[in-house]
């Protein structure tokens, strides 16, 4: 397992390398921003500890570059701001876990394991329909590489209709995957969702078939990339 | 009233009580459409009433001085028509007057000279006096004496209505050629019409001027309300930004008070700064410390022995002295008001959004539900750190689904509700997880740092925190948030 360790202070680097190390890792380290995005884009690490107050780029810059030029490592925030606000920042940014220090070592090799673990257990982690790509397990997506802005519920709709592209999803399957019973809604909101979603992925690509539902196709001449 | 009772809490009840004094001293003033008003209509009725006095003694004056010159035509008549025969006897002229023939019909005339006494004695008059006597004030005959020939005019009372008629008379005073002694023509008039006719218009003119001064003042009043309609403008634009409404005043204002406006504007831009710079100056030192904090922990952590107990002892208290002292500092930063108001469901689905990711692993599915229109009265951190630390908790102990709600619960209030399916707590357990310095590796559901936190920063926003189970099986915890006017 290779893992890229940025993190700029001296002393914590130094005792992260040797319990990385004494773990099983092979390790590289980056000490600031420019070097951590140059390593992460050019070499294939399975994993990356990313600290987020970082001289020359900040730490929430570097993840967004990287995830911009298809870097799919899972990247696990080190941060000593725990606020939520900044949360979501990084978790929008494209992080897969966020460790708040101080911390138990232990606690951050526990974090880690179940993160390489996570990433590498799935046989195909993205589904693709055209350019249109999703990452169920980043809960991600993304149209010509651009990634998405989605609410929770756009997303599951997406996810529910790339998992059944191709065929035409009813209203009322829609409602009953999206919401519980307890939720009372009737299938006007479904075209609301839709038509947001439209605007977002592009409106060819959610096609409407009179009477019987919704179906997500590729736009004309586009492959399905794997 | 919400912004008032944080800031009596987090800084100094003084602080409270001087904002108290004040705002009693501000609203002790009269207002300034009532002085405008009161002066206004002062000054019209000061001038109002000097007018109605003016034009009323001017039509008075006229009045009386065509009577007189009436009156002064028919003594002169008298004067020229009389003569006096061989034996000095004075005759009246034969001129026939209807008024002057009915008794006391108002209009009279008499030839009289003065034997010495101050009375006049009668020598011929009109049948309308009958058996009376026309009488003039000493003064009069003085002055009539004074100047022969000329006209002197007065007021006395005639014989009618048991001698007290209002009469105004006229007395010329002449010497007659083969009569020594001066003879005094009078006539007289009753005033009785002309009283009535000054009475009448001095009422009109004093109705007409009254209705004026109203018209005035009504004017004054409507125009000082609209003049000023910019100023009460601004005092509802402030009052929006204190209560969350807006940040800052947009509204175009006239020349005169634009300075203010901006002057307004700035200052709120100010306190935001000063707020702004507090608030990340505080947490950057916090935050500063934290990495020192991790290391040492980590390396008392690799050399076991008793200086190591006393380095992870006393980095935990440094830890948890941090972390207070973090939230000390947003609570002071929040005192002050910065009138913020923050849509609710983006905040929600950001949260729902951020824990699928990070409980993927278990499979954790966050429903949310917030209408579009309902706005959190406080920073959108805060709203995060409330929201994000119970939703997270919740899909911590829950077994695979977490249910968030926010709605309207009254003008300004809301309620975010948020179930888990999980095994939820005993109700003695509930009391205790809202505790402080509950341990930040948690042990049990619901302990732990993250609800206290909530429970503190609720209880800086005025609200409210309870726990209860929920119908799912889990906890339910119950939080009541100002709102914001939609």
């Amino acid at each position: 397992m290779r893992i890229l360790l940025v993190e700029d202070d001296p002393d914590l680097s130094r005792q992260l390398k040797g319990a990385l190390a004494d773990a099983g890792y092979a390790l590289d380290y980056a000490s600031d921003g420019e070097e951590a995005q140059f390593l992460g884009e050019t070499e294939p690490y399975d994993a990356v500890i990313l600290d987020l107050g970082l001289p020359k780029v900040d730490g929430v810059s570097v993840l967004e570059r990287w995830r911009r030029a298809g870097v799919t490592a899972p990247v696990l925030i080190l941060t000593a701001r725990g606020a939520w606000s900044e949360k979501v920042t990084g978790f929008d940014a494209g992080a897969d876990d966020y460790l708040t220090k101080p911390f138990h070592t232990e606690e951050l090799l526990a974090r880690l394991r179940a993160l390489v673990r996570r990433a590498t257990g799935h046989a195909s982690p993205t589904l693709a329909v055209g350019a249109l790509r999703l990452d169920p397990r980043a809960a991600r997506a993304s149209v010509d590489g651009e990634p998405l802005r989605l609410t929770s519920l756009e997303y599951r709709l997406l996810h529910y209709m790339v998992m059944h592209s191709g065929r035409v999803i009813s209203r009322t399957e829609l409602v009953e995957h999206l919401y519980d019973q307890d939720f009372d809604r009737d299938s006007n909101t479904i075209e609301v969702f839709v038509g947001r979603l439209r605007k977002k992925i592009g409106s060819d690509r959610i096609e409407t078939v009179r009477g019987l539902g919704y179906r997500l196709l590729p736009l004309p001449g586009e492959t399905t990339a794997t | 009233m919400t912004l008032l009772g944080l800031a009596a809490r987090t800084t100094a009840r003084s602080t409270a009580a001087a904002v108290a004094r004040a705002d009693q001293a501000v609203l002790g003033r009269r207002s300034l459409v009532g002085r405008l008003v009161w002066l206004a209509a002062g000054w019209s009725l000061m001038v109002l009433a000097g007018m109605g006095f003016a034009l009323t003694a001017f039509f008075d004056q006229a009045a009386v001085s065509r009577v007189d010159q009436e009156l002064n035509d028919l003594a002169t008549g008298l004067y020229a028509e009389a003569t006096v025969d061989p034996t000095g006897q004075i005759k009246p002229p034969a001129f026939v007057d209807e008024r002057a023939q009915q008794a006391y019909s108002g209009k009279y005339w008499q030839i009289a000279d003065l034997p010495g006494g101050p009375h006049p004695r009668a020598l011929a008059d009109s049948r309308s006096l009958w058996d009376a006597v026309l009488n003039a004030p000493k003064s009069a005959l003085d002055a009539a004496r004074n100047k022969p020939g000329a006209p002197v005019y007065y007021d006395t009372l005639g014989p009618a209505q048991e001698g007290r008629e209002p009469l105004r008379a006229v007395a010329l005073m002449v010497y007659l050629p083969g009569h020594a002694p001066p003879v005094l023509f009078m006539a007289a008039e009753n005033r009785s019409r002309l009283d009535k006719d000054i009475n009448r218009f001095a009422l009109t003119t004093g109705i007409a001027l009254v209705i004026l001064g109203a018209g005035i003042v009504a004017g004054v009043i409507l125009q000082v309300r609209v003049g000023l309609q910019p100023l009460f403008d601004m005092g509802r634009e402030v009052a929006d930004v204190r209560k969350g409404r807006a940040l800052r005043l947009t509204r175009r204002y006239p020349l005169e008070i634009a300075p203010l406006a901006q002057e307004l504007n700035a200052l709120l831009d100010h306190n935001q700064q000063v707020v702004e710079r507090q608030r990340t100056h505080v947490g950057n030192l916090a935050h500063a410390l934290k990495t020192p904090i991790s290391v040492m922990l980590t390396e008392a952590q690799a050399h076991p022995g008793p200086l190591a107990d006393v380095v992870t002892r006393q980095s935990g208290a440094m830890r948890e002295q941090v972390e207070h002292h973090l939230r000390r500092a947003r609570a002071a930063a929040r005192a002050q008001g910065s009138g913020e108001r923050t849509e609710v469901a983006p905040v929600l689905d950001e949260i729902a959004r951020t824990l699928e990711r990070i409980f993927g692993d278990k499979g954790v599915r966050v429903d949310w539900e917030a209408p579009d229109d309902l706005f959190f009265l406080g920073e959108r951190q805060d709203l995060q750190e409330i929201a994000g630390n119970v939703m997270e908790n919740a899909s911590k102990w829950c077994r695979h689904r977490v249910w968030a709600e926010a709605r309207e619960i009254s003008a300004n209030r809301l309620l975010l509700t948020i179930d888990d399916d999980g095994s939820g707590l005993a109700p003695d357990q509930r009391q205790e997880v809202l505790k402080r310095g509950a341990r930040l590796d948690e042990s049990a559901p619901g302990s732990g740092l993250g609800l206290s936190i909530v429970h503190e920063l609720a209880q800086a926003y005025g609200g409210r925190l309870a726990l209860s189970e929920s119908r799912h099986g889990g906890l339910r915890v119950e939080l009541e948030l100002p709102k914001a006017e939609g």
